[in-house]
């Protein structure tokens, strides 16, 4: 490797990071918070079985389910202007990300509660709690167990598809590096660079995935599933 | 105490109580017998509202309450005075013993947490399970599990306990702490209704039967009566039957 790629990556190190901690990191932690909640409400809407509101949230799994992020990303941020609506890229990232995200945790979610054996419910009703308490209490924990791996799977995925938040100006890590890229022209360099700081991310998700199931496991009684 | 009349439950059109009728006084063990698929775990779930009846008069501490037309209210404010044991114990696999006893009291009931677990300790103790307290179900036995749902049942201070087929999923060599603890239930005047397969235990412990067959309760009657002087010949059968299995056969 030449001195000048060697200089160009130790100055463009920083930089990339940089854009890595400050976008690419609260992008993607303020996305999946939001997925998760919009996973669970469409989750509960499943399972409670409320009327109007669960065709509604079928109907929103399947639209994204079926079309791809991408799309998404552009429709929103590039079509909706059409209609009036313009709005920032990054919270537009963060919307799109999000109910993208949401709507495949919303199944994993609602699998995982669905797996909660119903015996616990019936337990709970018996010594004399609510649908909500025993809920709350006795089956939400139990499901978070189960839909902690999976739910991991997703966070880890998603932070790499923040990659695509680039293509609607988001200045997060990836399009720093093509910035630095298009100067340079040390593509090799610089994108081997950013993968490895992609890597790095994910090895410390896997690495907190790891303890959270540790703990979970030992406020469990011990006898997880691994996945 | 607890008086029924008359209750029917259907499944898809599939009537499975046909119109039954049973009544218990305060202190009575009443024993659940009949052949597998007779409705008595329907007709236990139905008493504690786990089904809703399609039809049914209960009256319950001189109160009368139509038991298909039950509110979530009426339904609660009942389960106050009752308990259930499961087949299949269906502890919290969440939650610690003492904390399978004192949820119900603490969120149901309000009760502080102190009080509450002073009370599930002395629960967990007369199941002899007091060492057990901080343990996960999944770390308990069959028979172990089984004592802490009777513990949670009895902390609530129920009026009734339900009990269905209580030793059935466990191992033989567990069955009888199991019993031993519901027969001590028993000497100290808790009302409970039992479903059994337990000829010896319910014919030790109950003070009357009810037997059940098709949707029917063929009979109802003390249980000295019952065994001594069974005027029909199908309960004479029935017990004959049972009696050639535990020959051995
Ligand atoms: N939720 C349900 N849906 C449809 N059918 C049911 C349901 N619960 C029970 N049944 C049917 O009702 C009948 C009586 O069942 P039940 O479990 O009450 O019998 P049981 O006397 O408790 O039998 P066992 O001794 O085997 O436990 C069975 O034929 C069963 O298939
Ligand atoms: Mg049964």
């Amino acid at each position: 490797m030449s001195e000048r790629v060697i200089n160009i990556l130790v100055t463009s190190f920083p930089r990339i990071l940089g854009q890595g901690i400050l976008v690419t990191i609260p992008l993607t932690v303020l996305s999946f918070a939001l997925a998760l909640v919009i996973a669970v409400i469409c989750a509960m809407i499943q399972i409670a079985d409320v009327k109007g509101l669960k065709q509604l949230v079928r109907f929103y799994i399947w639209i994204i389910r079926g079309t791809p992020l991408l799309v998404q990303l552009y429709l929103v941020y590039f079509g909706l202007p059409d209609l009036g609506i313009m709005l920032p890229a990054f919270p537009c990232a963060v919307a799109v990300f999000a109910l993208n995200e949401g709507a495949y945790c919303a199944e994993t979610v609602r699998a995982a509660i669905e797996a909660v054996p119903k015996g616990q419910m019936e337990a709970g009703y018996c010594v004399g709690m609510s649908y909500v308490q025993i809920m709350r209490r006795i089956v939400l924990p139990q499901a978070f167990r189960t839909a902690f791996p999976p739910l991991s799977n997703s966070l880890i995925s998603m932070v790499k598809d923040t990659s695509l938040a680039a293509n609607i100006t988001v200045m997060e890590m990836f399009m720093e590096t093509q910035r630095v890229a298009g100067r340079t022209y040390e593509h090799l360099a610089l994108y081997s660079e950013v993968a490895v700081i992609y890597l790095l991310f994910c090895t410390v998700i896997t690495w907190l995935q790891r303890m959270g199931e540790r703990k979970l496991s030992s406020m469990n009684g011990g006898d997880v599933i691994h996945a | 105490m607890l008086e029924v009349s008359g209750l029917r439950k259907a499944f898809d059109g599939a009537e499975i109580l046909k119109g039954v009728d049973l009544s218990i006084d305060r202190g009575d063990v009443l024993a659940v017998l009949g052949p597998s698929g007779g409705g008595k775990t329907t007709l236990l779930r139905c008493l504690n509202f786990l089904e809703q009846a399609d039809a049914g008069v209960m009256t319950f501490l001189g109160e009368r309450m139509d038991m298909s037309a039950m509110s979530r209210r009426d339904i609660a404010a009942y389960r106050r005075h009752t308990a259930f044991v499961f087949q299949n114990f269906n502890l919290f696999s969440n939650k610690t013993a003492l904390q399978n006893v004192t949820e119900g009291l603490i969120v149901a009931r309000k009760m502080p947490r102190g009080e509450a677990e002073d009370r599930a300790i002395a629960a967990l103790d007369r199941v002899g399970l007091a060492d057990k307290k901080d343990a996960y179900p999944s770390h308990l036995s069959g028979g172990q599990q089984q004592r802490v749902a009777i513990a949670r049942a009895v902390a609530g201070q129920p009026d009734v306990i339900f009990l269905d087929e209580p030793t059935s999923a466990l191992d033989p060599e567990l069955i009888g702490g199991v019993l031993d603890v519901i027969q001590s239930l028993a000497e100290d005047g808790m009302t409970m209704i039992v479903v059994t397969h337990e000829i010896g235990f319910a014919r030790r412990v109950s003070t009357r039967v009810l037997f059940m067959e098709e949707g029917r309760a063929l009979a109802c009657q003390e249980t000295a009566a019952f065994f001594e002087e069974q005027k029909l010949e199908r309960i004479r059968m029935f017990l004959r039957s049972l009696n050639r299995k535990d020959d051995g056969i």
